[in-house]
Formats: structure tokens, sequence, C-alpha cells
């Protein structure tokens, strides 16, 4: 027989797993290091591509993506032999995680949308794959053209608010594509990156709904968020897909995500 | 009488039509170099290019070497007259102006 307490403890860390494995939202992450580069800022800009829980700061492994590049004045540049491997965790994870980045020239005025295709990665709290389809855009040297563009993913969200130099408390709109047309009803996962740079403060959620805000789009599958923190915020569209992945001789569905991220400043 | 009141009233409408796109817009320069030669481009944040902008070239000491307009796509180059830190300077219409600074660690 066991002593009470260590049952209670088990049972109190079962629920907590079980929380875990519910509560979190994935997020595919594309985080450079500045969303608007000025002449002053010089050409060079940082990129990280990970898989991540953005409020909890923590990492999952992430295979090397399947697709990464940069899409400008409608040209696609295929980055992916650019990208390596890095490692990162959060304060409280004890392994490192895998995660990528790189560095980019920026050579032009304009914007430019940097997106990736991940590897499909195994989720077996939700018995499915998961494809995160991820987008961010910067912009260069006061040429405000292209942020509206469509890459041609199987899912990617347009954003209807030019999607940087935004104020803390700001709207952001988006219309979330499926194989290019609108996704009617399409639900939407907010989360704050605690690791944004300049964060003054961890934030901690007082109860699990705060850690993931939840939108839903419209019959045109538009949606709006108003960012209430300085910092980088995601945005996650779920569906999912038409098509399945076989696991061990058994097909599994695939959560297809089309996700976002723009950056809020305060105003001073 | 009244047509040319109206008249005046269109030309009115249009004048301050344009005055409040060009409000509305800052103009930017933006200038690289490949080989021995500038290459500028002029445009507003939307990318209508800026034609017929003065641009002015000048050294660290405020001396214009190089002065020229841009053309219909908001373009003008020059051969390179220094390889040192560079002022260009963008006159647009209207008052309006901006700066880049071609650095020479870039030449």
């Amino acid at each position: 027989m066991l002593p009470k307490h260590i049952l209670f403890q088990a049972v109190g860390l079962t629920c907590l797993l079980g929380l875990s494995a519910t509560g979190h939202a994935h997020f595919g992450a594309v985080i450079p290091s500045d969303d608007i580069i000025s002449q002053e800022d010089g050409r060079k800009i940082e990129i990280a591509v990970k898989f991540i829980h953005p409020m909890e700061r923590h990492y999952m492994h992430m295979a090397k993506p399947k697709q990464f590049g940069v899409l400008q004045a409608g040209r696609k540049t295929d980055l992916l032999p650019a990208l390596t491997g890095t490692k990162g965790k959060a304060p409280d994870q004890n392994e490192d995680f895998t995660a990528w980045k790189t560095e980019y020239e920026i050579k032009r005025p304009g914007d430019y949308t940097f997106y990736v295709e991940p590897a499909p990665y195994w989720e077996p709290a939700e018995d499915a794959f998961i494809v995160h389809y991820t987008k961010v855009c910067v912009n260069a040297f006061g040429l405000e053209a292209g942020w509206d563009e469509a890459v041609g993913l199987e899912t990617e969200i347009i954003p209807l608010t030019r999607p940087y130099g935004l104020w803390t408390g700001n709207l952001f709109t988006g219309q979330v594509l499926v194989n290019g047309k609108p996704a009617a009803g399409a639900e939407v996962e907010v989360e704050y990156l605690n690791e944004s740079p300049g964060n003054p403060s961890i934030v901690v959620p007082p109860g699990d709904p705060f850690v993931t805000q939840v939108v839903k789009a419209d019959a045109n599958g538009i949606f709006s968020y108003a960012m209430p923190r300085a910092g980088w915020w995601g945005f996650a569209a779920l569906s999912e897909a038409e098509w399945k992945l076989e696991r061990d001789g058994v097909e599994k569905a695939v959560e297809i995500g089309a996700v976002y991220w723009v950056h809020a400043t305060d105003m001073k | 009488m009244r047509n040319h009141l109206s008249i005046f009233l269109w030309a009115l409408a249009f004048f301050l039509g344009t005055v409040h796109v060009a409000l509305a817009h800052k103009v930017n320069i933006f200038a690289y170099v490949e080989g021995n030669t500038v290459f500028t481009e002029s445009y507003f944040p939307d990318g209508k290019p800026v034609e017929g902008g003065v641009v002015e070239v000048q050294d660290q000491k405020g001396v214009t070497l190089v002065e020229g307009k841009t053309d219909e796509k908001g373009l003008f180059h020059f051969p390179l007259p220094k390889k040192e830190d560079l002022t260009i300077i963008l006159n647009a219409s209207m008052g309006h102006k901006n700066t880049f600074l071609l650095k020479g660690s870039e030449m």
C-alpha cells in the first residue's frame, strides 16, 4: 500500500501532465531579429526558425524544414541551404531541442515575406501529425509593397493589416486561406512570445485559458485580435488536411496550421 | 462665367487632390553599388516612383560631387565618384526630401 501523500502526488502529476498535453498550443515560429530595416540598421538580419509553445517558452524538436524561402517583389528565393541547426530550451526544460537559424542580407527596398514549410511533426498526444506553414514579413528601407501577397502555401494567413510598424493595442486582421480559398469559421490560436527581446518581465498566465487566446474567423476566413503587449505575437489558424500520413502502418490525420507572426511596439 | 468657375473648381479639386497624395507619402531614396556604378531608386512608400526628383551626391565635407534627375521609374545612376561615405540627397517636389548614407565599406 502506497502512502497517501505519494498517491496524491501521483494523481496531481497525472492531472498536470494531462493539462499540459491539451493546454499548450503548438506554434511554428519564424522570428527575425528586426521587422523594420532602415539605413541605420545595416543590411543583415538573423532569422530563427523553431517549433515552440510561445507563452510557456517550451521548445520541441524541429526536423530540417521541407521548404524555407523568402518572397520579395513577387519573386521566391529558396533559403533552405542557408539554414543551420541550433539548440534551444526553456529554463524549465532539461534537454536541448533542435531549432534552426540563418542570416540574411537585405539588398533592396521592399517587403520580404519569409516562409517555412516544416517536416510533419508527430504529436502522440493528439494522435496526429502537425504541419505549420509559418510566415513573417520584414520591411526594408521604407518601401511598403508586397506584404499582402500570397506565397501559395497549402494554408496561409494573408495579413489585412500591414504586418509591421504596429503599436501595442493595435488590431491585427488577417484572412485564412486553405488551398487558396477562404477558410470559413477557422479557429485561430493566438499566443504571446514570452521570450520576445525586450520583454520586461515573463508573463505568468493566471489560468490555462490565458495561455492561448482563441478567435474564430468569419465566413470569409477573416479574423481580428488586439495585441495587449509589446513583443512578438503568433497567430495559428488550424485545419485538418485532406490528406493523411502513415505511422506504423496506420493512417493518421494531419493538422495543418497557417501561422503568422507580427511585432507590436509600445507608444512612447 | 459659369464655365470659368467650373474649370476653376475642377483645377482646384485636382490641385488639392495632388497635394493630399503628396503629403500622405514621404519620399525615400535607396542606393547600392555594383562595380563602379552607384544605382539609386527613389520611391513613395507604396512603391510609386518619384519622377523628376533632383538627386545630389555629397562627400562628407558637404562638397557636391554629382547632380542629376530621376527618370520615370525613379532611377538615377552615376559612376562612383569617390570610395568613401557618400550622402545622397533626394529633393522631390514641394519640399519633400530624404537622404541615404552610402557607406564606403559597401563600395
